[in-house]
């Protein structure tokens, strides 16, 4: 199925550019990767900074630059890169799963360069409700399974989704299997209420 | 302002290219001839040539150590990063397709990955990143190989609504990732302006995209 919703045109330029944070743009890689439509847009960027990158002043590389990287060549075989064909889900490295409601868990991706932004995988059960929060900095999430729904409209598997700090939101699964979802949030979640505060900070999320 | 010019065709476009291509035999520019020519340095560098790489080295290190300056490496490391990129175009020429993209867009692309590849050390593999490596390009179906000609024309259509002017915000802003103060500086303009062309340009982009969806 194509995805419904995609990251706006400002995010994707930044990606291409190389110049998202990483834990950001994994995030929107996951979505990228099944998106057909966001593929061809990221080609656009892509194409205005090879041109960029074309008509750039050149910085002056080491004397010996040229033939330090002629002297590797030899001890390079080429490669036609192998695909990992597995679902994302499964290629994730991920810390071990903590379940913080019934039905809930949320499993950190092991991402050491980013001790400010969280990347973590967050999986509601059909049915499930999550807390009612607020954002303090910038999220993006990308579904990977399963469908939710909150005041914003139905995300299904693929789907992407921004929020800036002025989003409070109440995410409820949709359809019958678990709703699994691939977050990076910049700062803590905010969530309302005592019992969900205390799940979040367990969660260390 | 001629360094922030954009060429108005576009790589990647697969089949637009082949006809284009016969279109612009008439009115070869300077920037036709060093395209060709570093798509042509980059097929022989495919084939093993080491001549065609140094070329290809000297015109493309140095920038590509630029650009990761700018992104925020240390002097050290984008020297570092930028030969590992470049060992890394001798490597994959083999994939290059020029039907595809731009010789210097699929260089962009190579250095690009091993910036993030730096930064993220998690190294989950994305399959679409490498433009040769198209997922869908795997036993292309009729009605895929279709769907991407009509992609592929209409990046080219969206690149076309942007004036020379947007190009050039949206440049500076993503590729070189200033500050929109810094680029309101540079082009003597005033903040407001370059905020609100920066806009227009990504509002631009986002309707003609959201035709499609």
């Amino acid at each position: 199925m194509k995805p419904l919703h995609h990251p706006s045109p400002d995010i994707l330029a930044a990606y291409a550019s190389g110049t998202l944070e990483p834990g950001f743009g994994l995030v929107v890689g996951a979505h990228v990767e099944g998106c057909a439509e966001c593929r061809a847009r990221l080609r656009t960027f892509e194409a205005v900074s090879g041109a960029a990158l074309e008509d750039a002043t050149p910085t002056a590389v080491a004397d010996d630059a040229l033939s330090r990287v002629m002297a590797r060549l030899d001890a390079t075989a080429s490669v036609q890169p192998k695909t990992d064909t597995r679902p994302l889900l499964e290629r994730l490295p991920l810390k071990p799963k903590k379940w913080v409601a019934p039905g809930v868990w949320v499993a950190a991706v092991d991402t050491p360069h980013a001790p400010e932004n969280r990347v973590y995988l967050l999986s509601v059960a059909a049915g499930g409700l999550t807390a009612r929060h607020e954002h303090e900095g910038r999220e993006f999430c990308t579904v990977l399974k399963g469908a939710y729904r909150d005041e914003l409209g139905l995300f299904a598997a693929g789907d992407f989704a921004a929020a800036e700090g002025e989003l409070n939101h109440q995410p409820r699964v949709e359809g019958d299997e678990e709703c699994v979802c691939l977050f990076a949030t910049e700062g803590r979640l905010k969530p309302q209420g005592f019992l969900a505060r205390m799940v979040f900070a367990y969660a260390n999320v | 302002m001629r360094a922030f010019a954009l060429h108005g065709d576009v790589p990647g476009a697969g089949p637009m290219l082949r006809s284009g291509r016969a279109a612009r035999i008439g009115r070869v520019s300077r920037v036709d001839d060093s395209r060709a020519e570093d798509e042509a340095l980059l097929l022989r560098v495919a084939q093993g040539d080491r001549a065609a790489f140094a070329s290809l080295f000297g015109k493309y290190a140095g920038r590509v150590k630029g650009y990761l300056v700018r992104l925020g490496a240390g002097a050290a490391a984008a020297e570092d990063l930028a030969q590992d990129a470049m060992v890394s175009v001798w490597r994959r020429a083999g994939s290059y397709d020029p039907t595809k993209a731009k010789a210097s867009t699929w260089i962009f692309v190579i250095a690009r990955n091993a910036w993030i590849d730096k930064l993220r050390r998690e190294k989950v593999e994305l399959a679409y990143r490498e433009i040769a490596d198209e997922p869908m390009e795997h036993e292309e179906a009729p009605d895929a190989a279709a769907e991407r000609v009509q992609t592929e024309g209409r990046m080219a259509e969206a690149l076309k609504l942007l004036s020379e002017e947007q190009k050039q915000v949206v440049r500076l802003a993503f590729f070189e990732d200033r500050p929109h103060s810094e680029i309101a500086e540079r082009l003597t303009l005033p903040l407001g302006t370059v905020k609100s062309r920066l806009r227009l340009a990504l509002i631009k982009l986002r309707s003609h995209w959201e035709q499609y969806t």
